[in-house]
């Protein structure tokens, strides 16, 4: 007698098949041995409830991801490292509260990757990634969820340490400044430049020369070899309009749009960062499985680099007007030395 | 009436590169034309993308420059960016500013860059008169043609934009300052074969002003 399976089975295989990787319907169709009709069918449902979502859709060719909803572009972790982050997290906010406070979400976060780093943790597989504001848990820490210590961790007492030290030494401080001693910490000269800049603009007037030579050397730091050769070139544009702008214009007087096409362009190169952390602890068995997870968030996040630029371009143009400019005699020398040079082959 | 000047993107990035007393005879030549202006010039979108290229391609050179500067042992033949002209550059800014202090070297460099940009921004914004040919109109069959004879995908479509738009104008120049593909014997060929091959297409080659063959 053949036993047929409920939808209920069903969508809990087809869960199941899309805990570690995203798949197509004709592998789900295969892994809860149904036909392409019906495995849709419950695609769509579970659609609906908000437990998958289509992440690539061309016609039959439709690609389906897992929502976890508590990782970081909803990338899977194994059950083990979900239940220690959360013993983890639980453990945090309960030393938070021991000293009579409550951690946001920040605290929370660097606390967490702080054990993680911590070699005595026993915790260095929990998978950390490198995001906007620096290096977080793969797992979206939340600090309002009763999380619970759901596992004993082999070296409780040493995590304890650990997290009190880090307690008392962060209790005094802002958000934005533990993030940046973090940054400072793992000697990330990017990030570490990209909080230097925006210290920089924070006061109504700006410092030109200072803010130029973070500039100057955000270029340098900046990656050129990465696979995405676009973080280069974005970065390049945007320092070198912020540079000619000022030529013509008081900076100043663009602070909004320079701010803003710089958090775009930060939310790019923060994304691709991910990427290539993530990429590196090897969790895939080959990167086009990571693209699936991250390829359109890079995209998007590429566009509305570009818009915002193309926009403070456009700022910059209708400022260029025919005023002479100097070259320095050191400038002069480099032109000569480019005589002849036209960027063809 | 003076002819209209379809200008090459080497013309301009010559242009841009020009000091005075101090510059090579082609770039005082290209300089001397687009300042000493007769008649129209037309610039078409692919030059303009060719133009914004060339401007990212310089910042990576600088970049090399800087890297090797601040350690020597870093390789700039590895950048699989920079093409054998762009390397030969590179290490002649690199053996110049070896000494240099990198931070002080960024900054030469970025002002060299910004200036260079500036005066490719001006021209495209104060003296081109007209922009033509979007990128997404050049005939793709025509860039195909073309690349039986000429290498460069980029040149291929610079001139398959000068050559659609000489079929709808009166004869204008194409003013370029390629020494290679475009030198007049290589045109005359190019000229030729179309002549030979594609007779029924009728296509109608602008005016070749080569700067690197005048006095």
């Amino acid at each position: 007698m053949v036993i047929r399976k409920t939808a209920e089975q069903i969508k809990d295989e087809i869960l199941a098949s899309l805990k570690e990787e995203p798949l197509s319907i004709e592998q789900l169709r295969k892994k809860v041995e149904s036909n392409w009709s019906t495995t849709n069918n419950y695609l769509e449902e579970l659609k609906k409830e908000g437990k998958v979502k289509e992440i690539i859709s061309a016609d039959k060719a439709k690609i389906y991801q897992r929502i976890f909803g508590d990782t970081y572009f909803d990338i899977p972790i194994t059950d083990l490292e979900r239940k220690k982050f959360r013993t983890l997290f639980s453990m945090v906010i309960k030393r938070y509260k021991e000293s009579n406070q409550i951690p946001n979400k920040t605290q929370l976060a660097k606390a967490a990757v702080r054990v993680i780093n911590s070699s005595e943790s026993g915790l260095s597989e929990l998978p950390t990634a490198w995001y906007l504001y620096g290096m977080i848990p793969l797992m979206i820490v939340d600090p309002s969820q009763d999380y619970q210590e759901e596992i004993i961790l082999e070296h409780k007492q040493k995590i304890n340490n650990i997290i009190e030290i880090f307690i008392k030494s962060n209790c005094d401080k802002k958000t934005k400044q533990i993030q940046k001693e973090q940054h400072i910490e793992y000697d990330d000269k990017l990030y570490q430049l990209a909080d230097n800049f925006l210290e920089l603009t924070e006061d109504n007037s700006w410092n030109r020369d200072r803010i130029f030579e973070v500039l100057n050397e955000f270029f340098i730091v900046c990656p050129i070899n990465w696979e995405f050769k676009e973080v280069f070139n974005l970065t390049e544009r945007f320092i070198s309009t912020v540079r000619k702008l000022s030529y013509f214009d008081k900076l100043e007087n663009h602070r909004t749009k320079i701010l803003l096409t710089f958090d775009a362009l930060w939310k790019f190169i923060a994304t691709c960062k991910f990427y290539e952390t993530i990429s590196l602890k090897r969790r895939f068995s080959n990167k086009s499985v990571l693209d699936l997870y991250l390829g359109g968030a890079i995209s998007f996040r590429k566009v509305c680099a570009e818009e915002s630029l193309s926009d403070l371009y456009s700022i910059y143009l209708s400022k260029l007007d025919n005023r002479k400019l100097d070259l320095s005699s050191d400038a002069a020398k480099v032109k000569e030395i480019m005589q002849g040079w036209t960027g063809e082959d | 009436m003076d002819k209209e000047n379809f200008i090459d993107t080497n013309v301009i990035v010559h242009y841009a590169n020009y000091q005075e007393n101090k510059s090579i005879d082609i770039l005082n030549k290209c300089y001397s034309y687009l300042v000493n202006k007769r008649g129209k010039f037309i610039v078409c979108y692919m030059v303009i993308k060719e133009l914004y290229t060339v401007m990212s391609q310089l910042s990576i050179i600088h970049k090399e420059v800087l890297m090797k500067v601040k350690d020597n042992n870093h390789s700039m033949k590895d950048n699989k960016n920079l093409s054998e002209k762009d390397l030969a550059f590179a290490e002649k800014i690199y053996s110049t500013y070896k000494q240099t202090e990198v931070k002080k070297l960024n900054e030469i460099l970025y002002s060299e860059r910004e200036i260079f940009e500036i005066s490719i921004e001006r021209f495209l914004k104060t003296h081109v008169d007209e922009k033509v040919i979007p990128i997404e109109q050049i005939q793709t069959d025509l860039v195909n043609k073309l690349h039986d004879i000429i290498s460069n995908h980029a040149d291929c479509k610079i001139l398959a934009s000068a050559l659609q738009l000489q079929k709808i104008r009166e004869p204008f120049l194409f003013v370029t300052a390629d020494g290679k593909d475009l030198a007049p014997n290589h045109y005359d060929f190019l000229k030729d074969h179309f002549k030979i091959n594609y007779p029924k297409e009728g296509y109608l080659f602008p005016e070749l002003l080569n700067l690197m063959f005048t006095k």
